[in-house]
């Protein structure tokens, strides 16, 4: 294996050190002269006709400079599947009739933040009350309410998937289980409510800081929507406090600011409430999945069969993805020889539902997780040899799905369940323990083109001079996963440079290279990272020639970017400074900068990504059989995330996605009555804290992924998968509620307890 | 009416006209950009917004500007000596990985400071309770936890700086 | 929410401060240490026209004990100064377990055990405990002083029983008796720093081996944190015994009377009243014995 100077090691994050002194800038942290404050106006009603809006006496207070309603736009829809029209379905203020309470209606800015507050007070609508409906079974219903006239159904997407005969499979053998899982929405929680601020140049044009995952989605979308081309938008991601997949579509505050610094003349700020966050943010998807999955007697998988309907809440948003991605994940980890999955997205008048780490993965591994420790039992095999005896391996190919190139999941396994003393623990524990397992796989980055983007995935420029130093241009986004730390070891990996000697400028449309994506789906360190090595040896090849000119190699010699110098790799005395080199370059050609442009474009690796990140996680819990309370004792985990560039980058978000794993399992949810979301605030919405999180160990699992950035692949989001199957299948070994609907509560506990306890059913 | 109020920040002397309802958050952001202190969500549930006045942590939203008059505030740009050096706290921060997207940041190093001057060698849960309340959804706390005892070695082993909290 | 527009006073003396009550008539409010207030402004369920400040006043700011009067918390002394103080840690031990057991660091930095009680939320952590422990308030108004029981303080969800122009100056609890025990157990259904879903404070006196005095009380199972009458005379005269505190758990979860909210339901916390009495009352009889 190759070996490397500073990929893999413990480099400080670029962004630390101004972080720590509370000197990065994030969007409301800036200010404008002349700046102006937004605030939206959201429907109250989860379902209602729009009769008429009164603006007058708001735009009349003294103070309030601009007050706009769907007239005032160019009413065009958008959403983030431009390849799709017909499922760009939302307006930035809605058109007619509202569809969730939340809903933005109207926007006003004014010259601070209490007369815009004030005015929103003042704008009066009139709604006529429509029936909604705000589950999926309801939804769906035949003479349901119909949430958008073009889809009369209230399904707005379906996906199918199916290889091998399902049936012939059930048919064949020895063990079927049917079970039907529900799993509830939670919050991406970022810790900085979303905002944006615009102002118009001279020309007219716009320029938008904003905290988002999607510079160049955004720019696109903002363009289209305000009738705009995509030129005369720029977008600038300043530091984001974290997104985890609620920041990644073109959202109502960032059309507004933009369209009312046009309006005003002045640039327009929209800072979001945390109660506005958690009333109308984004959330992941509830779902509903029945599945259906057969075996051998000797644990051998025939078949399954997977049906998940989406609650996708009032618009598609992310959606279709999910709808997607939820198949393709039924499909992973283990060897289906016959598969088939049906997901439907179906709209209901509750907040759109969105992308979350996990992207459908969260929801329909927990669903195969539990399933797999529920025929391990029935079959009288240790979960963890069922596992083994069935999980996919590096070559695997899955028709539609995947093309596995690096697999670690076998040796994931094992070492978990040696870290864990698996085997021991699962006979001997005391009582009110248990321990559980819990695995996922994880996309690195997605193929599927939907946004339908004319330009590479990813792009990279790399300039160099003759001081020795480089200079990283990029449009990927760093959102607090540290990608600008990983580009930058990348590129000083691949230029032989020391990261001070580097450079970025990043996420901003008019500056850094058309174009990026975003960051999501785990993307950015295999697509951006391939970008900046494609532009990095171009920049060689550059510079190179000077140093075997200079030294009159033989056209035989390899040469290499090391420790700062450009040389022979056999003779490395036959080389020169890295900025000597440069400057001969340069002077070669006679004065131009030695400048390049990398880009990456996953093709020939099937439909859904390039790669895949394997990985195993074992709780042990303690529950309190008397209150139901449940205590995560320890967690362990072993994860395949091919090279790992920066360990502690990868173990904080390791630690991060059990913090969030924990929450989704135990103590976060929406407390909904019908379209109203009741816990609006950090005290109702529980987070797990600092005296919450388990002891934890970690293994990272040596692979090396043919088409990652030396040798790297997805690492921290699939990690949102395996925690909650972990407790659940702890949870169940320890007391023997086996949780079909998530979250697992101290109350569904202590009923399942009495009801057993009635029954004198199994006692763990 | 407005009520002018003079307090300081990080040994600066400000005077400040402010109305009633006026957080101390807001006029440290607004009124003095002093931006590091940051906004998570209004109802002192999350930690963003620490700052220390006098001797001890409060949330600066949950403070009126006007009840700090004749105070002494302490922000997180009041933690580094110098533009080229870090407090010990902030370098164990940087250290240990404890950042990613760096908005609990402030908070959870103002919190820090807080505990540390109060509880020289804190052991785990000791800095856990400490942090209790401060949320932060990248790190799972781990790193900062490290992070913490990182500084209270540091700051034991130096004694340069004594944090005044 | 943004905050509503108010006068702001801070003034230096108890007098000046009701004189100011008195004048800014009924919109006027009194804040200590905000944490509550605040947040009501914030949700736009309080719309003071005045607030007045409590935190120049030096004379509240004090935590007194002595073996003789017992214990007076001043009503602007920080929860985390009550949690910490030598003699309220050594003899009031349930109240300091009840004050470490909420919010976070800095809302303890800013609130008040007086705040706590004023603010009356069934679920107030504070209330339990010092009710079982005979806790008093003292209230001043321009008439003068009264002195008003905990158990006749709250009225309901957010409503006390002082009057439009009195100010709650601090808190009284008698000191502890020869061979009495205290505990305060409290749960919430989810992780982390949480509103308590249950929270049950109990006081036993011993004579010998039995009971001699009993006060146990329920909170966030009522509009109001409730005494449970029937389960205190359950335990009278009894001793302590694995059959009594199973028993006294479930007629204490017979009186409670709780509602389900977004924190929990109302069938849980009557099971968590009957698992918190006995574990309260066992910690009673076991600290009571050692005293």
């Amino acid at each position: 294996m190759k070996r490397f100077s500073i990929i893999g090691k413990d480099v400080p994050r670029t962004d630390a050190a101004t972080k720590a002194r509370g000197s990065a800038i994030y969007t409301d942290d800036m200010k404008l002269p002349g700046m102006l404050h937004g605030r939206l106006l959201r429907s109250p009603f989860a379902h209602a006709l729009i009769k008429h809006i009164d603006t007058s006496k708001a735009a009349s207070l003294p103070g309030v400079k601009c007050v706009i309603t769907a007239e005032d736009t160019p009413k065009i829809k958008y959403g983030n599947w431009r390849l799709f029209p017909e499922t760009q379905d939302e307006y930035a203020l809605a058109v007619e009739k509202v569809r969730f309470i939340g809903d933005e209606v109207a926007a006003v800015c004014a010259i601070d933040k209490d007369t815009a507050e004030e005015a929103l007070d003042l704008i009066e609508v009139e709604y006529e009350d429509l029936p909604a409906v705000f589950d999926v079974a309801s939804s769906m219903q035949p003479g349901a309410p119909v949430i958008h006239d073009y889809c009369p159904t209230n399904i707005s997407v379906n996906r199918k998937i199916k290889y091998g005969d399902v049936e012939k499979g059930f048919a064949d053998s020895d063990y079927v289980r049917e079970d039907v899982f529900t799993v509830h929405g939670v919050s991406h929680a970022y810790l900085e409510p979303c905002s944006a601020l615009a102002q118009v140049d001279l020309d007219g044009r716009i320029t938008l800081w904003t905290s988002t995952q999607v510079p160049y989605i955004v720019q696109c979308l903002l363009a289209s929507t305000l009738g705009m081309r995509e030129n005369d938008i720029r977008v600038i991601k300043p530091y984001v406090g974290g997104g985890f997949g609620g920041k990644m579509e073109l959202r109502a505050w960032e059309f507004c600011a933009a369209l009312m610094a046009k309006m005003t003349g002045r640039p327009v700020k929209f800072t979001l409430s945390r109660e506005e966050e958690f009333l109308a943010g984004r959330r992941r998807h509830p779902m509903t999945i029945h599945s259906k999955v057969g075996f051998r007697k000797d644990g051998t998988l025939t078949a399954k069969d997977l049906k998940i309907r989406l609650d996708g809440g009032a618009y598609n948003a992310m959606g279709p993805t999910a709808t997607f991605l939820c198949g393709n994940f039924g499909a992973m980890l283990y060897r289906y020889p016959n598969y088939r999955f049906h997901g439907e997205h179906v709209y209901t008048n509750k907040p759109p539902a969105s992308a979350m780490r996990g992207f459908g993965a969260p929801q329909s591994l927990y669903a195969t997780e539990i399933q797999m420790n529920i025929a391990a039992e029935a079959l009288g095999i240790d979960p963890v040899d069922l596992r083994i005896k069935n999980a996919q391996v590096s070559g695997d190919e899955i028709p539609d799905v995947a093309v596995i190139s690096s697999c670690g999941f076998v040796e994931s396994i094992k070492a978990v369940a040696e870290m864990s003393e698996w085997k021991e623990k699962r006979k001997n524990l005391k009582p009110g323990h248990g321990i559980g397992i819990g695995c996922y796989s994880f996309i690195s980055g997605g193929v599927f083109n939907w946004f339908n983007t004319q330009y590479p995935f990813s792009a990279a420029e790399v300039r160099v001079f003759s001081d020795g130093t480089a200079h990283l241009l990029s449009m990927a986004s760093d959102i607090g996963q540290g990608s600008d730390t990983v580009l930058k070891q990348i590129l000083a990996e691949e230029l032989g440079l020391r990261m001070e000697d580097i450079r970025i400028t990043v996420a901003d449309t008019s500056m850094t290279p058309q174009a990026d994506l975003g960051a999501w789906g785990s993307r950015v360190t295999l697509m951006a990272g391939n970008a900046v090595i494609d532009a990095a040896r171009k920049i060689k090849e550059q510079i190179f020639g000077s140093v075997s000119a200079r030294f009159n190699l033989n056209v035989i010699h390899e040469l290499e970017c090391k420790d700062g110098r450009v040389q022979s790799k056999v003779k490395s005395d036959y080389g020169l400074s890295f900025g000597e080199a440069v400057a001969m370059a340069q002077k070669a050609n006679r004065g131009e900068p030695i400048v390049a442009r990398g880009s990456y474009t996953p093709r020939d690796k099937g439909l859904v990504t390039p790669a895949f990140g394997f990985g195993a996680q074992v709780a042990e819990v303690e529950v309190d059989r008397e209150t139901g309370l449940v205590e995560v004792k320890h967690m362990w985990t072993a994860h395949d995330c091919g090279t790992v560039i920066n360990p502690r980058s990868v173990e904080g978000q390791l630690a991060g996605s059990i913090q969030m794993g924990l929450g989704y399992a135990l103590s976060e949810q929406f407390v909904m009555d019908g379209g109203k979301t009741l816990n609006t605030n950090f005290a109702d919405y529980k987070m797990p804290m600092a005296t919450d999180m388990p002891p934890s160990d970690v293994v990272h699992i040596d692979t090396y992924e043919p088409e990652g950035p030396m040798g790297a692949k997805e690492a921290g989001e699939g990690l949102a998968s395996p925690t909650a199957p972990a407790i659940s299948d702890a949870v169940y070994h320890a007391v023997g509620y086996r949780c079909m609907d998530l979250p697992i509560t101290p109350e569904k506990i202590l009923e399942d307890l009495e009801k057993m306890s009635e029954t004198g059913d199994k006692q763990a | 009416m407005k009520h002018q109020i003079r307090f300081t920040v990080n040994g600066d002397e400000y005077v400040v006209a402010v109305d009633p309802r006026r957080t101390l958050n807001e006029v440290l952001r607004d009124d003095l950009n002093l931006t590091g202190t940051k906004l998570g969500c209004g109802t002192g549930d999350c930690g963003a917004c620490t700052v220390i006045v006098e001797d001890r942590t409060v949330s600066s939203c949950l403070t009126l500007a006007v009840s700090v008059n004749g105070k002494a505030v302490r922000t997180v740009e009041g933690l580094a000596p110098s533009g080229e050096e870090l407090h010990p706290i902030q370098e164990a921060f940087v250290k240990t990985g404890a950042i990613q997207c760096g908005f609990c940041t402030s908070g959870m190093e103002m919190a820090a400071a807080h505990l540390l001057s109060r509880n020289p060698s804190p052991g785990e849960e000791e800095i856990r309770a400490g942090l209790s309340g401060h949320l932060c959804r990248c790190t799972g706390y781990n790193q900062i936890v490290e992070a913490v005892s990182v500084a209270a070695e540091a700051m034991r082993n130096s004694k340069t700086e004594e944090v005044k909290g | 929410m943004r905050l509503p527009k108010f006068a702001y006073f801070a003034p230096r003396t108890v007098e000046e401060a009701l004189n100011l009550l008195a004048d800014h008539g009924e919109g006027a409010r009194v804040m200590a240490g905000g944490t509550d207030v605040m947040v009501k402004m914030i949700h736009g369920l309080l719309k003071p026209t005045a607030i007045i400040s409590l935190l120049e006043i030096e004379e509240l700011r004090g935590i007194h004990f002595d073996a003789k009067d017992g214990l007076t918390i001043g009503a602007t002394a920080p929860l985390a100064d009550t949690a910490s103080h030598p003699d309220i840690v050594k003899y009031y031990p349930a109240l300091v377990h009840a004050i470490r057991s909420m919010a976070n660091v800095e809302v303890r930095n800013m609130g008040t055990v007086a705040g706590n009680i004023c603010n009356a939320a069934p679920s107030a952590d504070t209330a339990p405990p010092l009710m079982v422990m005979n806790g008093e308030v003292n209230l001043a108004s321009l008439k003068g002083q009264r002195r008003l029981s905990l158990n006749e303080f709250f009225r309901g969800p957010g409503v006390t029983n002082m009057i439009h122009g009195e100010i709650l100056t601090s808190i009284h609890v008698p000191p502890p008796l020869p061979k009495s025990g205290v505990s305060y157990q409290r749960i919430s259904a989810r992780c982390g720093v949480d509103i308590a879903a249950v929270g049950v404070g109990v006081g036993i006196v011993l004579a010998g081996e039995a009971c001699k005095d009993a006060k146990i009380v329920l909170g966030a199972v009522a509009p109001v944190p409730m005494r449970a009458l029937e389960t205190e005379e359950l335990v009278q005269g009894r001793e302590r015994a694995q059959e009594l505190l199973g028993q006294a758990g479930d007629r204490a979860a017979q009186e409670a009377r709780p509602i389900s909210d977004m924190r929990a339901s109302a069938s849980w916390r009557r099971k968590m009243t009957a698992v918190l009495t006995r574990r309260a009352l066992d910690e009673a009889f076991e600290r009571a014995s050692r005293r």
